[in-house]
């Protein structure tokens, strides 16, 4: 069974990552992972696109505050798109929202990024 | 007569099979009538058919004369069994000659008293029996002098007797000395066997199947009433206590064609003059609870378990064996019961032998009867769960007053495989799209059933391991039900999860509950049979009902 998958993409020094389907304990790993490579390269600014999420349980939210606090570690923007009103509500829950930038679509978070030195 | 029977108008929905027995019997002569084993559910009327057998057989004919005895708990010691066999044999078989009622009246009466009448009316073989019993070496001759002294009579007089037993389960206690020996009832084996004269033996059908006796016997099934039958015997139940109204057709149909049932509760209902449907569920759900209903089956219960704890683990078990979809296994069963497997099986045949659950083979599944079942529940909720009798009442009303025609309900059972959970937010997905609900709001309770699997799926201690997910949706409302085999992960006070405080300080611990509270209106966690259930309860707004019924109008 796979429900899901990763893909992502950077330019200059704003990184797209786009996670796909379910976003479980082992999703969220992955998107742990994929965060932490871009991080390591030197690129500060991370877009994670929630467009082609279906769901986010609680274990894979626990691991998305690791990487807060690994994107703060390293002085780093992480940008929320294209969030279903659902999985807005969960970050809300469990406070991270506040830790991050929301905006509707990846082009107005890669606009603001590159808006930022 | 020697007991009370139902008159004959009373006696409802059993005229065929009685009249086929009857003509069976009659035809011991040519010495082709097999013995019987009756067979049936308690209560479904084997004590009252072998009566009025007795009563056709006595009083309408005279080639076969009838004896009727029943086993009595006080009269097992070989000697006292076998006197009072002999005594009421010999008196209901004089009796029969010249048709005296009178001779039923033989509480009291000695061998000596049987042999003055029999002298009396020139029966010298009636002598010649109770002088072999005298004369017998031991109480084991003298027991065999009394079941052969039907035979006997045969020999000497020429007129078959068929021999109607009750409650033959209880010989399996028959003693000599202080303790039962169960391989006492094998001095039946040959009785039994005799030309014209057919026995029909009858009692606790579970139990007699558990003697060997029973191999010599053609197994007949007392069946319960057809419908039509049982609705003329609880119209003229209630007839007769001058009550109006009829019992509703489904609770009719509950009652499974079982006349102490139906008995039970026209004797409820019929203390109310008028009774609307309402009613009679109210006084079905009072017979369940607190009624002669429960009496009967809490009789049942408890004279097969004596003691407090193995009552306790038979009941919880029979619960469990009502509420698991499959058949158990003893293993199955010593896997959540506490107790060797000595102990366990102890019980558990108890509870066969009772007639609470069915498996001879050692594979347990509940017995076809809906009113035992809903005994046991209203039994496990009262004296286990310590559920208050009003609240029990009230549950078990709300459940079996027949549901509204809109109402629609939805079971998955899901293995507890690798991300299970999105099978079932997947179909609730289809049920509310299916029904018109608003998708957003479905979208929020596909992830609180996604974390309530997360959890059966993390606290699943059964062996069981399987999801049972139900959605029913009335009107607007919503009720999605979760349950497995796992422990309690809640403390049932606050509804807050278990957990030691530095486990709690892990990121995501107990988010999954706070998320569930935060999308469903209600979340109940309940301690069931099987496990834990948790409850979601979702109403919609009436915006939403408004697309569901445009919806239903495009169907």
């Amino acid at each position: 069974m796979n429900n899901f998958s990763i893909s992502s993409r950077s330019a200059q020094d704003v990184a797209v990552i786009t996670p796909r389907g379910y976003i479980n304990d082992m999703g969220a790993i992955r998107l742990e992972k994929t965060s932490e490579q871009f991080l390591g390269r030197g690129i500060r600014k991370l877009v994670v696109n929630f467009a082609d999420v279906q769901f986010i349980n609680t274990i894979g939210i626990s691991i998305f505050t690791g990487i807060v606090q690994k994107t703060r570690e390293y002085d780093s923007l992480l940008c929320f798109t294209n969030l279903k009103k659902i999985h807005c509500d969960i970050f809300d829950m469990v406070g991270l929202i506040k830790h991050v930038k929301v905006f509707s679509n990846e082009e107005e978070a890669i606009t603001f990024l590159n808006g930022r030195g | 007569m020697p007991f009370n029977t139902l008159p004959n108008s009373d006696y409802i929905g059993r005229h065929n099979e009685l009249t086929n027995r009857y003509e069976k019997i009659c035809q011991a002569g040519i010495g082709m009538t097999r013995s019987i084993m009756l067979a049936g559910m308690r209560g479904i009327g084997k004590t009252e058919f072998l009566k009025q057998l007795f009563g056709l057989l006595f009083w309408k004919q005279d080639r076969v004369a009838p004896f009727y005895y029943s086993v009595h708990d006080a009269l097992l010691s070989v000697e006292a069994f076998s006197r009072t066999y002999l005594v009421q044999f010999l008196c209901q078989r004089l009796a029969f000659e010249k048709k005296e009622q009178a001779l039923f009246s033989y509480e009291g009466m000695s061998l000596r008293d049987v042999s003055l009448l029999a002298e009396d009316r020139g029966a010298s073989w009636v002598k010649t029996i109770i002088r072999e019993y005298e004369r017998a070496a031991d109480p084991i001759s003298a027991l065999r002098v009394a079941l052969e002294a039907p035979h006997q009579s045969i020999l000497k007089t020429g007129i078959p007797v068929a021999i109607l037993l009750d409650e033959f389960h209880r010989l399996k206690e028959l003693s000599l000395g202080a303790a039962p020996d169960h391989r006492l009832v094998s001095l039946f084996d040959d009785p039994i066997t005799r030309n014209k004269a057919p026995y029909i033996i009858t009692g606790n059908t579970n139990e007699i199947l558990e003697m060997p006796v029973a191999g010599l016997l053609e197994h007949v099934a007392l069946k319960p009433l057809e419908y039509a039958d049982a609705l003329s015997l609880a119209q003229s139940l209630l007839e007769r206590q001058q009550s109006k109204g009829a019992i509703p057709p489904l609770l009719v149909r509950r009652l499974g064609g079982n006349p102490l049932y139906l008995t039970c509760l026209c004797t409820k209902a019929g203390v109310t003059a008028q009774n609307t449907d309402r009613d009679f569920w109210n006084a079905y759900c009072e017979e369940l609870i607190e009624g002669r209903l429960s009496g009967f089956w809490t009789s049942v219960f408890k004279n097969s378990f004596s003691n407090f704890s193995s009552r306790k683990i038979a009941l919880s078990l029979c619960y469990k064996t009502y509420h698991s979809r499959e058949p158990l296994s003893l293993e199955q069963i010593a896997e959540s019961f506490e107790g060797t497997t000595a102990e366990l099986e102890t019980i558990v045949h108890g509870l066969y032998g009772a007639g609470f659950i069915e498996g001879a083979f050692g594979v347990m599944r509940p017995v076809e009867d809906l009113v035992l079942r809903d005994v046991i529940e209203a039994l496990f909720q009262k004296e286990i769960l310590a559920q208050p009798a009003h609240d029990l009442q009230q549950e078990f009303l709300d459940r079996l007053l027949p549901q509204k025609s809109d109402m629609t309900r939805f079971d998955l059972v899901l293995p507890m495989a690798k991300e299970a959970e999105l099978v079932a937010a997947q179909c609730l997905d289809q049920i509310g799209k299916n029904l018109g609900f608003d998708q957003d709001t479905i979208g929020q309770l596909q992830i609180a059933v996604i974390e309530s699997c997360i959890n059966a799926i993390e606290h699943s201690g059964g062996a069981e391991r399987k999801i049972y997910l139900s959605v029913i949706v009335e009107e607007n409302r919503m009720e999605i039900g979760i349950e497995s085999s796992g422990r309690e992960f809640v403390v049932q006070q606050t509804g807050e999860p278990f957990g030691d405080r530095e486990g709690m300080k892990t990121p995501g611990r107990g988010w999954g509950i706070k998320l569930m509270k935060r999308v469903a209106d209600e979340v109940r966690f309940e301690k069931t049979a099987r496990g834990m259930k948790t409850v979601l309860i979702k109403t919609f707004n009436k915006a939403m009902s408004g697309k569901k019924e445009e919806f239903k109008n495009r169907e």
